[in-house]
């Protein structure tokens, strides 16, 4: 059995990826099984989903902790999500981005790939320019480098169940799996850094929340950033104004200031800026 | 900095779990700065109570009770009731609901609500869908809509009903004041809490709540988006009190309807005919407000009656 987990955004595509890779299974003649983690299912929080391939019925219904493969569609998560918590030693993370695989690291030994998905998704029109669609090309890739479902069943399972725009998804597949990079890489012997995940919030008693929401950083939710053009600022406090989540402050002398922990990078504040002093660009 | 044109105290925290560029999040953010900390506001199951609960945390200043999905007007009565009997008499009770769970789900508790004459302010926050749950049809949804339960596919042409008129529901129980408020107009939305914090009895806001996935459009585009509902006739924005209406954002001509509509993945499938129909829609309620407006002018005698026991009136504006 080969077990698959997938980390993304909401709206990149996640849950349908996984979808999608079971449907082609089925037409490979194999047996899948594909659910999500229901978590916040809001617009840009990080998604889990999962996807189980065997050629036998799969009885087991857990989450999957240990996968074989860890299959990332936006390289953002990979500062503040234990992604890759749990791979299997000698398993595959599979990443959405431009850089080669020797960018990221595997201490416990394995596959590295990369494919620059989000340039492919942008490029063959599928989503929009702030929230590209990547989860076509990300399988195309993950078909060629696992070998686990072919290629043509993944582009079947496309033209068969993606609602909209079926053909450029199925270029974006192939576009995925022609340019795929991948590099064994060993286990490292010094031993694995300790575990950073965050530590655990001090639960109050009972069930009230009584923390404010301000101690959760929604950065990592963004694709985009804004950047203030202090020249043509005049002040006028329209983007402080207009923010949903409350990402403004002023500076001593009464310039807005992007508060990043927080800015979700959702762009109301360039869209209404009268003198176009801010602009949105790439997170890096 | 230039003057501030709404209050610069936040009561709604960062860090909050709704979607970028979320209507309703800009809604309740204004909603708190017009209402001040001695609040207390009740959820039912929605966006908002998702929002605001990424558990141990809270992302309301005020106080905040989760409530089943029909029962936010009941909730409110029963707060309103509690804080009188400990002589909280200051206290604003805050019922604050989507569209699903106050036009469908939670309407017979609204109208309760209402009909007891509950000395509290109920809330709709309309994103005309069921969006927290992935955007299936609710009564508000406007006729033609893709929803994912009203697809748009071969003869199917989204939401076949038009979309239940709220105010006019909840203007046949007579509150003290109701009115429409829309995020993309911060200084008028403001004033009208402002105004209805002031009074005594039911009242009730119907909030224009844009939704950037849920209506499929970019996030950047959520104020202009509501500007033009409100210059197209969509979404006119008025307040009715005691009886009077008053529009609070006059318009010599309407925006064309096609702009509002082009701009949501929602209503792309619409064909000349279907805009023509809301473009007549958006026209006729625009008159009906007019002469409403005329006629309420010179104010009937008042018909609020309140009950006995209710206590006096109390002062204005208290924070």
């Amino acid at each position: 059995m080969l077990e698959i987990r997938f980390h993304g955004r909401g709206g990149q595509g996640a849950v349908v990826a996984s979808e999608l890779l079971a449907q082609a299974v089925f037409f490979d003649g194999k047996v899948a099984q594909s659910f999500p983690f229901f978590g916040v299912e809001r617009r840009g929080a990080p998604v889990t989903a999962f996807t189980r391939i065997d050629d036998h019925p799969i009885e087991l219904r857990s989450f999957i902790e240990h996968p074989d493969v860890v299959v990332v569609l936006d390289p953002g998560l990979l500062r503040d999500t234990p992604v890759t918590g749990g791979l299997k030693p000698g398993g595959l993370l599979l990443v959405n981005s431009p850089q080669a695989p020797g960018a990221f690291s595997l201490p416990q030994g394995g596959t590295l790939a990369t494919v620059d998905a989000t340039r492919i998704a942008v490029g063959r029109k599928v989503g929009t320019a702030t929230m590209p669609v990547v989860n076509t090309a990300m399988l195309g890739a993950l078909a060629r480098v696992t070998g686990a479902f072919t290629e043509a069943s993944l582009e079947r399972a496309i033209v068969a169940f993606v609602p909209s725009h079926p053909e450029e998804n199925r270029a974006a597949a192939r576009d995925g799996a022609e340019s795929v990079r991948m590099e064994p890489v060993a286990p490292s012997s010094r031993p694995s850094p300790p575990s950073e995940e965050a530590a655990p919030l001090p639960f109050p008693e009972g069930p009230v929340a009584s923390l404010p929401s301000n101690i959760l950083h929604t950065s990592s939710w963004r694709t985009l950033r804004p950047v203030i053009d202090r020249d043509r600022c005049t002040r006028c406090n329209f983007c402080w104004e207009f923010c949903p989540d409350d990402a403004f402050d002023f500076d001593a002398e009464g310039f807005p200031v992007v508060k990043l922990l927080y800015c979700k990078g959702c762009g109301i504040c360039a869209t209404e800026c009268p003198p176009d002093a801010i602009q949105m660009v790439t997170e890096a | 900095m230039a003057k501030l044109t709404i209050p610069r105290e936040e009561l709604m925290y960062s860090g909050h779990a709704a979607c970028p560029g979320c209507g309703p999040a800009l809604a309740m953010r204004f909603l708190l700065k017009g209402l001040g900390p001695r609040t207390v506001v009740s959820v039912p199951a929605s966006c908002w109570s998702v929002i605001a609960t990424p558990y141990p945390t809270t992302a309301l200043g005020v106080g905040m009770l989760d409530n089943a999905i029909e029962a936010t007007g009941a909730s409110i009565s029963g707060l309103r009731a509690a804080a009188d009997a400990l002589g909280l008499e200051d206290l604003n009770v805050v019922g604050f609901a989507g569209d699903g769970g106050t036009a469908d789900i939670g309407l017979q508790s609204l109208s309760g609500m209402l009909e007891r004459r509950t000395d509290a302010l109920y809330v709709m926050y309309d994103n005309e869908a069921y969006m927290n749950t992935g955007v299936q049809r609710s009564s508000a949804t406007p006729q033609g809509a893709w929803t994912t339960t009203t697809p748009v596919a071969g003869e199917a042409r989204g939401k076949l009903e038009p979309k239940k008129d709220i105010m006019a529901i909840v203007l046949a129980h007579h509150p003290v004041y109701a009115a429409t408020l829309n995020p993309s107009f911060p200084e008028d939305f403001v004033r009208k809490v402002e105004r209805a914090r002031g009074m005594r009895g039911p009242r009730f806001f119907h909030v224009y709540a844009a939704c950037p996935p849920g209506w499929r459009y970019d996030s950047d585009q959520t104020i202009e988006l509501g500007k033009l509902a409100t210059y197209t006739g969509i979404f006119p924005l008025y307040e009715v009190e005691n009886g009077q209406l008053r529009i609070t954002r006059r318009m010599g001509q309407l925006k064309p309807v096609e702009d509002y509509l082009a701009a949501q993945g929602r209503f792309r499938h619409f064909s000349p005919e279907e805009v023509r129909q809301v473009k007549e829609q958006a026209e006729a309620r625009w008159a009906d407000l007019l002469a409403r407006e005329k006629a309420t002018s010179t104010p009937a005698p008042v018909r609020e009656v309140p009950p006995a026991g209710a206590p006096a009136p109390r002062p204005s504006a208290t924070t």
